[in-house]
């Protein structure tokens, strides 16, 4: 029984970096579909950075603009359907909603997020800049986010084993640096001390 | 010190499997540097008493002394320490590791047991040194150090072997047919050989064999039949 | 144990023509494994370092991974070329900090030509943004003026101030040579690595000049206008294969994408380049798997082929282990002699099998580079590779417990005198 119980062990043994490597296949694909988001999960904060603010990507817009404030200037009620000028204020609408300016509280403070990744550079297999959005899918199948949910991310570090839509959590110092363009007046950019892969608890 | 080198009683032993003991001996002494010839044929279980007496196999019942030491006390790494501390093994052919030069070879029990190469050093300045004597007292000529075993004769081989068992000054000698791969002139040689260097270092030989011509080298003479006896009931 | 070890190599050195056989298995197939994995993790870092600071890489609607291929790797075709008005209404966007427009489709005896504008040299980067650099020479400025990649000029020892003919296609086979519109090299860039090295340079009017007399892919018979007069014709380019872009804002490259996918004269496509490289990736990654799979089953092959030719010699060797219980070993000494045997053939099996692959690395980075601008990091394994070399060593290991296990049995059941 012994000679053959060590066979067997062996043999496991000798099939185990398989199996390593396929649980690790496994682990990237936890299915998202297109347009889910990261909210409502509570993650780990790094132990040693409790100082990191959990930031939801609602918080990236600044609290002063309403979108509400653009329907409540059109008369709804006295409207017919199909009425081409709330066409043109929706149309409208969606135009502010990616002009919308950032928060101008979050400048020079550290977070903690959690979104998907688009990655930008790397460095050999390791990834060092990537811009982290909302939701999945958000370049490949689904209109793209406004430039105020989206976060240019400059890993400190490069990050190893992440590819493209992978979920994670980003901690470091979010700032905003001014962009000389007609989308939007400033973008937001984080220094990452710390990017690690997101799990649901 | 202990008066005896060997002490049996009602020792008795079976092979696993097997409803009729190997060895059943009711008593059997050895006195110290005392030398014994224990004629026996084939299947009467010498090998087998050699293989307790070197602590490889435990009886079922009965004691085994050696050297006053009760061997089915110890455990068994402590019988492997306690064989190469204090027996030396001479078997009928094989005796030598092919792949070791004939110094390595004779040098082996110093590498398993401290205490033999400590008094092997007492001898000479180093284990080198040692080993080129007992070689030299066994008529093996030094041109003959540096042949790879394999190319020496039989009787060239059993007198490394020797060399093996000797060296370190073990308190007991076993010798378990080595003469019977040698020719007929060579046998009683070799036995004179062996007893003299057992003589000399105070050792106390057990010398197995088929042949009773050669009972005349050794102290006492005993067959393994006589031996065998049934053990009394407790 | 000192003793064990030496008694275990002394061993293993009487048979070494049975383990030596079972050592180059288990070294071939460490090499299979190791090779494997460096090259996998040496193209992809190759791929990546290949372009760095792109925003977008923009061209005819299609697909994303050929037309990475193509402009950046020079791999593989586009289906469509890309009208010159795009190019120009790409460069007056807002938020387009920079545009480099490329055309490839001409070659020289197999090495690329790139048709492209000065900024390419300004802001084309590989690696870690690294810029391009001259070596010798300067930019191309004029008409038939170009510059080298280094492979190219080492290649024809070509300096600045010397003359070539460039032909037409890809160069595999006989192809249409525009023999009347020699070039001068006017500069050679510094080694990258990267595919930049293997390619030759030259301006966008410069690649319409070559092709003023042809049509599809071929000169018009008897018509020749000689190099002097071409200015005379207009050279605006009429299309071009791809457009690398750079933004102000990095953030903002997907309104971009979707401006330039809305655009309605032309379909177009632009691209992200890392995100179009993971799709590579993800389409390469079956084989990836599919090739470490079949290698690490190789290399189990070769470790049972071991701990067979050491299970078969045991029999063989029942009296020498005899002999070693006669002056002192115990069972386990016997078991231990057994299993580092099994273990030290591996490991220098492994050892060898790692070496080799430096080797031919080495021998084989050359090629790599010159034929694919792929670059393939010769000599010592990687971190991926040492826990691939541990692994083998670990799971030897396991293995030879099945010699040393069978050793042990028959010790105690032997003792000092097999029964054989």
């Amino acid at each position: 029984m012994t000679r053959r119980t060590l066979l067997a062990v062996a043999l496991l043994a000798a099939a185990a970096p398989r199996l390593a490597l396929a649980q690790s296949a496994e682990r990237r694909t936890v299915q998202y579909k297109v347009g889910d988001r990261l909210e409502g999960a509570k993650g780990k904060a790094p132990k040693d950075k409790p100082r990191y603010r959990d930031l939801k990507w609602d918080e990236l817009i600044s609290p002063d603009w309403d979108p509400q404030a653009i329907v409540r200037s059109l008369n709804l009620d006295a409207m017919q359907d199909g009425d081409v000028r709330a066409y043109e204020a929706m149309r409208r609408l969606k135009e502010e909603w990616n002009t919308a300016p950032p928060n101008p509280a979050l400048d020079n403070v550290d977070v903690r997020i959690a979104g998907f990744v688009v990655p930008l550079e790397r460095e050999g297999d390791a990834l060092k800049e990537f811009l982290l959005v909302p939701y999945f899918g958000a370049c490949i199948h689904v209109p793209p986010p406004p430039a105020n949910q989206i976060v240019h991310v400059i890993a400190g570090k490069p990050v190893a084993g992440t590819a493209t839509m992978d979920a994670v959590w980003v901690s470091g110092r979010l700032g905003q640096f001014p962009v000389t363009t007609s989308m939007g007046r400033s973008a937001y950019r984080l220094q990452a001390t710390l990017v690690e892969p997101y799990k649901p608890s | 010190m202990a008066e005896l080198a060997v002490e049996l009683a009602d020792l008795r032993f079976a092979w696993p499997g097997q409803a009729h003991p190997c060895v059943e001996i009711a008593a059997f002494s050895v006195a110290r540097g005392e030398s014994v010839f224990l004629h026996g044929d084939s299947g009467s279980g010498k090998s087998t008493l050699l293989a307790l007496l070197g602590g490889v196999l435990v009886p079922q019942a009965g004691s085994v002394r050696v050297l006053g030491t009760e061997l089915t006390q110890l455990s068994a790494g402590g019988r492997d320490r306690f064989r190469v501390d204090h027996t030396g093994f001479v078997f009928q052919q094989f005796n030598l590791i092919p792949y070791l030069s004939m110094q390595e070879n004779v040098l082996l029990p110093c590498r398993f047991s401290v205490r033999r190469r400590q008094r092997a050093l007492e001898r000479s300045p180093t284990l080198g040194d040692e080993c080129r004597r007992l070689l030299a007292e066994l008529d093996l000529a030094p041109s003959l150090w540096q042949r790879p075993v394999t190319q020496l004769s039989v009787g060239q081989q059993q007198r490394v072997a020797a060399a093996r068992a000797l060296i370190g000054e073990p308190e007991l000698v076993i010798a378990d047919e080595p003469t019977s791969a040698l020719d007929a002139t060579r046998q009683a040689a070799f036995l004179d050989l062996l007893a003299r260097e057992c003589r000399q270092a105070g050792a106390t030989l057990i010398f197995v064999s088929h042949d009773r011509r050669l009972a005349a080298h050794c102290d006492r003479s005993l067959a393994m039949a006589d031996l065998q006896r049934a053990v009394a009931p407790a | 144990m000192k003793t064990l070890l030496l008694l275990a190599l002394r061993s293993a050195w009487n048979r070494r023509l049975t383990l030596g056989m079972t050592l180059a298995a288990v070294a071939l197939s460490s090499l299979l494994l190791l090779g494997v994995e460096r090259l996998r993790a040496d193209l992809r870092a190759s791929f990546a370092m290949s372009v760095s600071g792109v925003d977008l890489v923009v061209g005819a609607r299609g697909s994303p991974v050929q037309l990475m291929l193509y402009s950046v790797f020079r791999m593989g075709e586009v289906a469509q070329n890309m009208s010159w008005a795009s190019v120009q209404w790409l460069a007056q966007l807002p938020g387009v900090a920079w545009t480099v427009p490329v055309s490839l489709g001409d070659s020289h005896r197999g090495f690329p030509v790139l048709g492209t504008t000065a900024a390419y040299f300004d802001h084309f980067r590989y690696g870690d943004r690294r810029p391009l650099r001259l070596a010798s020479g300067e930019r191309f400025d004029g008409l038939f003026e170009t510059v080298l990649g280094a492979e190219v000029a080492e290649r024809f020892g070509l300096l600045p101030g010397a003359k070539i003919t460039l032909a037409h296609g890809s160069g595999d086979g006989p192809a249409p040579e525009h023999g009347d519109k020699p070039f001068v090299v006017t500069g050679i860039l510094e080694r990258t690595g990267t595919p930049v090295d293997r390619t030759l340079h030259i301006s966008l009017e410069s690649m319409e000049a070559l092709h003023l007399e042809w049509v599809g892919g071929a000169p018009i018979p008897g018509l020749s206008i000689p190099p002097q007069h071409v200015r005379k014709f207009d050279l605006t380019p009429k299309s071009v294969t791809a457009v690398l872009v750079g933004l102000d804002n990095r953030g903002a490259v997907f309104g971009l994408q979707r401006e330039i996918a809305a655009f309605r004269p032309e379909p177009l496509m632009g691209v992200l380049p890392g995100v179009a490289l993971d799709e590579l990736w993800q389409l390469v990654a079956v084989a990836e798997r599919y090739a470490q799979l079949v290698s690490m089953l190789v290399v189990a092959v070769g470790l049972t082929g071991l701990v067979a030719v050491i299970l078969a010699g045991l029999n063989e060797r029942r009296r020498e282990l005899a002999i070693l219980r006669s002056v002192g070993a115990r069972p386990r000494d016997v078991f231990a002699l057994l299993a580092f045997e099994g273990v030290a053939v591996t490991a220098l099996g492994a050892a060898v099998g790692a070496l080799l692959v430096g080797v031919l690395a080495a021998l084989a980075a050359p090629w790599l580079q010159a034929h694919y601008g792929l670059a393939l990091r010769p000599g010592m394994p990687g971190a991926a590779e040492w826990r691939l070399l541990g692994g083998i060593v670990g799971v030897g290991a396991l293995a030879s417990l099945v010699p040393g296990w069978r050793a042990y049995r028959l010790s105690l059941a032997d003792g000092m005198t097999p029964r054989l």
